[in-house]
């Protein structure tokens, strides 16, 4: 199995929606009473098109997101990334189309300690046995605006340093979709807009695609698209949010 | 508490038991070497126990002077035979007899000798109405016929086990070797146990002949030739033993001997039954303790290392749990509470792994013994000794060591600062200045003692102190280590341009501290390994030099165990060369010589008078007339101490010279030293035969010892005599008198090195107990490092690492430890080896490096870490993604 057969078939798709989950139900059988972390979820997450999936604790919105990345299985249903459906893919398989295919920011543990910030970025493209492109790499560095801060470890850094190095790492591979896992919640206001903004300028200058989980009603507003979730279905949907319609429609969703 | 640190202790099982594990086998080798001597002294005890069974008192020859006891020929002289009609007359006495015990190599059917390495014996067979001695006791029957004592010249006895390897029946003709007369065939009448057992003679052999007739056979018939039965009153025994009448206690009659004796009292030795068996029983322990120290030597090893691991994995525990021991200080938990409860932990894992190791100990002792007979070591074996002592030394150690191996991090945990539980990261290790210099400073002072050990003190005071000396080295150099630790991983990694080999040298240099402290024990096991390689090679060159350079040979005749051999045979050599080639060539005899220089006792070596015709070591002013008299060489280092005599009735000590006169005692000379004319002096012998400093020439020996036995025989054929010609004649001998071997001089040195080989084998295997013991450390640090990195590792598998690539680098972080160690360890024990050849330099042993086997070694070591990579790789590899992203 080698990267460029992954790559070609991911490529070759025509679909419009870089990731779809089809039925998809995620159970945890815990003894006596079974819980449904997804409930027979659709949803579909369009090209070059940032989406945030929203929801309170327990609703099954970061389940859904580790679905998508080929993290987690599915109890039953199908979740296609491009035309490909990967459920019934081979963990070595899984693990090419992650490094090839997706990229991820974490909320913390984000960076490999003993690697310097450009080893970070590097990583995926490292462990593929490749050579970084440089002109993308400097592209997307001097967008985070690390170009000082390379040979740093990650302890040298600040927090929101850290995740502006997970940012550069997920878009420097330049990957088909890049998972966001409440990439802000360690950071405050002013690092966490910062993050934001790059992932904004990721979707509109670079063309990315960006899924992010979150809960906060001002991150999700840098979204073009919210999706909320709530006992681990889908019940609601807000295109080119604000703050405002945000809180509105979680005040609906809560009464 | 206590509560806390037991259910902390066994929620984790597996590092309980891995880190048990590294004592668990130090302590067990321990406990193993001594139920193995134990089992081995207590079957002597009765061995000996039974030789003596029935004998009140024992009359034997006076030792001249106390032998070292390496040497093949005895010093104690044989008593006259007319000596047992004299103790018989001594009133209170019922009887007494003459006893032999010499050398008889029984041949089986087909002609090759029936031998282990241990002893064969010939002896003589009184009847059983008369004999005093009960320790041989006939079967009754042997395979359906009746088995009977020799009482015909003709005639012998075999014990059971002999008679069974040889396939024996009654009836069948036996060959039988012997030292001094050629084989010859006997017809088997009987077969025996041993003092009564069927493995009372603890692997030895033995064969009975009539007494008169074991005299010839046994060289103790000096007064008679040409006989086949010893006349009464013609021979002489080993010793006379006596049965006291009835009622008298064995005292009793050793002092009524003892008062009759008086006047020639000088000239014997009289002693009880009881007393001769506690001898023998003394002697045999004396050798099996140094057994027992040396197997021990290799369980401290072990226990060293182990010591090790305990440190690291509880250094790693310590550190990883630093939140929860801030927590725990937070709580109310105090420095000391916490020492307490590390220290606690300890004891635990002590006693467990003590208990474990002393289990695992009885285990070993079978193939133990499996170890040391594949060696050709055959042992022995009896009912099992588990004596109190080896129950309490085993657990008093294990605890030892797994307590204070935990003292420095139990320390630590108390440092840890209740505001740790509320930091993210545990501490950073301190920057360890003070630890280097710890390091450095008992670097040095290992340094200094080994120095003085090896060159300034002597005895076995030196070779402790060398010993310590090391341990306080490899304590001081694994201190020392962590500085290397990053350096040598970069190093290593360099020629790996992937990103796994560059991830696993983050890995290692991330705490170069653990990385060396891991590395630290196979250091041990490797700088062992090496300074016996070294050694052993050495010793080898130095031997094939001596044999290369400083001998001449055609054929070298040696003996196929240990003992000595006729010099009858280089008699027959000399004699048949001389009737077929008009020559005898050159036949040059080498011997062990017990001698007294100055009034302590030291190996000496007697050889035939033209012995430089196969030698090249020069002798400088050689006396050649003065030597065939009976002379002595010295060695370099004797000539010019004050030892001699300026004439032979001087009374003045002078510095040894030729010309001058060395007093020397030798068994058959009596109390009076002897002086004997100094007639050269041998530079840098290596040679064969070259042991001590002193060479006797044969002329005079039968006058001075005792025993007339050859240690080898080394030949060059007569001018004109075709090899292939000579050598049909030097085989043939050496195959009628059984025994010995006859070889040309490559196939000698080549046997000769094999044996070197065969010990080094042996330390090498017994070694490896300590390099497993630093191979369980690898994967125990790497199994918790994992553990540690659980997060890091997710995130690696999330970002796209394969499970392949995660192998990889768990892999090639166990080979960076595993390489770095070893070459810790060759640079340590290429220093060591250096070191002692140096010290050893006076007995002729110079330095050479195995280039081949040491790099042989650094490789098996690099597979090791491989190997001990495998199982935390597929942990690692095994974690789930998910559950190590999200785990906290």
């Amino acid at each position: 199995m080698t990267t460029s057969t992954t790559k070609a078939v991911l490529s070759t798709s025509a679909s419009a929606s870089a990731a779809r989950a089809v039925g998809a139900s995620k159970i945890y059988d815990s003894g006596d009473a079974e819980v449904r972390a997804l409930d027979n979820v659709d949803a579909e997450f369009a090209r070059h098109c940032y989406t945030a999936i929203m929801g309170p604790s327990g609703s099954g919105k970061s389940t859904l997101l580790h679905c998508l990345a080929g993290l987690d299985r599915l109890t039953t249903g199908k979740i296609y990334l491009g035309d490909t459906e990967i459920s019934s893919l081979s963990e070595k398989q899984l693990t090419l189309i992650r490094r090839d295919q997706i990229g991820f920011v974490f909320q913390a543990y984000n960076l490999i300690p003993t690697l310097t910030a450009r080893e970070n970025i590097v990583l995926p493209i490292a462990l593929a046995g490749r050579k970084p492109d440089a002109a993308i790499f400097d592209r997307v560095v001097d967008t985070v605006g690390l170009r000082d801060r390379l040979s740093h470890k990650p302890t040298e850094l600040s927090g929101g340093q850290q995740q502006r190095v997970a940012v550069a790492r997920a878009l420097v591979s330049q990957p088909a979709i890049i998972f966001a896992d409440e990439p802000t919640g360690n950071l405050d206001s002013r690092a966490s807009s910062e993050i934001l903004g790059f992932m904004r300028r990721a979707v509109d200058e670079l063309g990315q695609t960006i899924v992010m989980v979150t809960h906060n009603p001002n991150a999700a507003s840098y979204a073009d698209r919210v999706v909320f979730l709530a006992d681990g279905k889908v019940t609601d949907e807000l295109a080119n949010p604000t703050t405002d319609s945000i809180i509105d429609t979680m005040k609906k969703l809560d009464s | 508490m206590i509560k806390f640190t037991i259910r902390n202790l066994f929620s984790r099982k597996f590092r309980l038991l891995l880190t048990s594990l590294a004592v668990v086998l130090g302590v067990g080798f321990m406990a193993g070497t001594f139920v193995l001597t134990d089992t081995l002294g207590s079957v002597f005890e009765n061995l000996f126990a039974d030789t003596t069974r029935g004998v009140d008192a024992v009359v034997r020859g006076k030792e001249p002077f106390k032998d070292r006891g390496h040497h093949g020929t005895s010093t104690r002289p044989p008593v006259p035979d007319s000596l047992v009609a004299e103790v018989t007359s001594v009133s209170g006495i019922r009887g007494a007899e003459g006893n032999i015990l010499g050398y008889a190599l029984v041949q089986n059917k087909i002609g090759e000798a029936i031998q282990t390495r241990a002893p064969t014996f010939g002896t003589g067979w009184y009847s059983e109405k008369v004999a005093i001695n009960k320790s041989l006791v006939r079967i009754p029957k042997w395979q359906g016929a009746t088995s009977r004592r020799p009482v015909a010249d003709n005639e012998v006895a075999l014990d059971r086990a002999t008679a069974e390897s040889g396939k024996f029946r009654i009836g069948d003709s036996v060959s039988i070797s012997f030292l001094s007369v050629p084989p010859q065939s006997f017809t088997l009448v009987g077969v025996l146990d041993f003092g009564g057992n069927e493995n009372g003679l603890a692997g030895a052999t033995l064969a009975a002949f009539t007494p008169a007739r074991a005299q010839v056979l046994l060289n103790r018939c000096p007064g008679a030739t040409g006989v086949l039965e010893c006349p009464t009153g013609a021979g002489s025994w080993d010793q006379i033993e006596v049965l006291g009448a009835k009622g008298t206690s064995e005292i009793e009659v050793r002092n009524s001997i003892r008062a009759d004796f008086q006047p020639a009292g000088l000239k014997y030795d009289v002693i009880t039954g009881q007393q001769l068996a506690d001898e023998q029983v003394a002697n045999v322990k004396q050798n099996l303790s140094f057994f027992n120290t040396f197997l021990l030597i290799f369980a401290l090893v072990s226990l060293f290392v182990g010591a090790f691991i305990i440190y690291n994995t509880f250094s790693i525990t310590v550190a990883q749990r630093t939140r929860e021991l801030g927590l725990l200080r937070a709580l109310g938990a105090s420095g000391g509470q916490v020492i307490g409860a590390v220290t606690l932990e300890a004891f635990i894992v002590g006693i467990f792994s003590s208990v474990l190791g002393l289990a695992l100990g009885v285990g070993l002792v079978k193939p133990l013994e499996g170890l040391l007979s594949a060696f050709g070591l055959n042992l022995p074996s009896g009912p099992m000794q588990i004596l109190p002592r080896t129950i309490a030394v085993s657990l008093v150690a294990g605890i030892l060591v797994t307590m204070v191996s935990a003292i420095a991090p139990a320390r630590r945990a108390a440092r840890v600062a209740p505001i740790a539980a509320l930091r993210d990261q545990s501490l950073p290790p301190s920057s360890g200045r003070r630890r280097y210099l710890w390091g450095a400073l008992a670097t040095l002072l290992g340094l200094l003692a080994m120095g003085y050990g090896l060159f300034g003190s002597s005895g076995s005071n030196a070779a402790v102190l060398v010993g310590i000396a090391a341990a306080i080295i490899f304590l001081g150099t694994a201190m020392l280590s962590p500085l290397l630790a990053r350096p040598a991983a970069r190093l290593l990694m360099a020629p790996s341009r992937k990103i796994t080999g560059q991830l696993a040298e983050q890995n290692a240099a991330r705490n170069p501290r653990r990385t060396a402290s891991t590395a630290s024990a196979l250091m041990i096991g490797l700088a062992l390994v090496t300074l016996i390689a070294i050694f052993g090679e050495s010793a080898k060159q130095t031997f094939a030099t001596a044999i290369d350079e400083q001998t001449k040979a055609d054929f070298v005749i040696s003996p196929k165990g240990f003992l000595p051999f006729s010099p009858e045979i280089a008699t027959t050599v000399r004699n048949r060369f001389e009737a077929k080639f008009g020559s005898p060539g050159a036949v040059v005899q080498y011997r062990d010589a017990p001698v007294e220089v100055s009034g302590s006792a030291t190996s000496a070596f007697g050889l035939s008078p033209d012995f430089q015709s196969t030698s090249n070591v020069p002798v400088r002013n050689f006396d050649r007339a003065a030597f065939k008299q009976g002379g002595v060489i010295i060695s370099d280092a004797v000539s010019g101490a004050r030892r001699c005599l300026a004439s032979s009735t001087a009374k003045a000590l002078v510095p040894c010279r030729v010309g001058t006169f060395l007093p020397m005692r030798f068994p058959s000379s009596g109390v009076e030293a002897i002086a004997v004319a100094v007639a050269g002096v041998f530079v840098d012998a290596k040679a064969i035969g070259y042991r001590g400093d002193y060479l006797i020439s044969l002329s005079d020996w039968d006058s001075r010892f005792t025993d007339a036995f050859d240690q080898f025989v080394i030949i060059l054929r007569p001018d004109g005599a075709s090899t292939a010609a000579a050598a049909k004649i030097v085989n043939s001998v050496a195959k009628e008198f059984g025994g010995v071997k006859a070889q040309n001089k490559a196939d000698f040195k080549d046997s000769q090195l094999a044996q070197f080989d065969q010990i080094l084998g042996l330390m090498y295997v017994l070694l490896l107990f300590s390099v497993i013991i630093a191979l369980i450390g690898i994967i125990n640090a790497l199994a918790l490092s994992i553990y540690e990195r659980t997060r890091e590792i997710g995130l690696l598998r999330a970002v796209g690492m394969s499970r392949r690539q995660l192998r990889a680098v768990v892999r090639d972080e166990a080979v960076i430890v595993s390489v770095f160690g070893s070459l810790l360890g060759l640079v340590i024990g290429i220093g060591f080896g250096a070191a002692i050849v140096a010290s050893l330099r006076d007995q002729g042993i110079s330095f050479s490096l195995p280039v081949t086997q040491l790099v042989i070694f650094v490789i098996l070591a690099a597979l090791a870490g491989v190997t001990a990579g495998i199982l935390p790789a597929r942990r690692a590899a095994r974690l789930d993604v998910l559950r190590a992203i999200s785990s906290e």
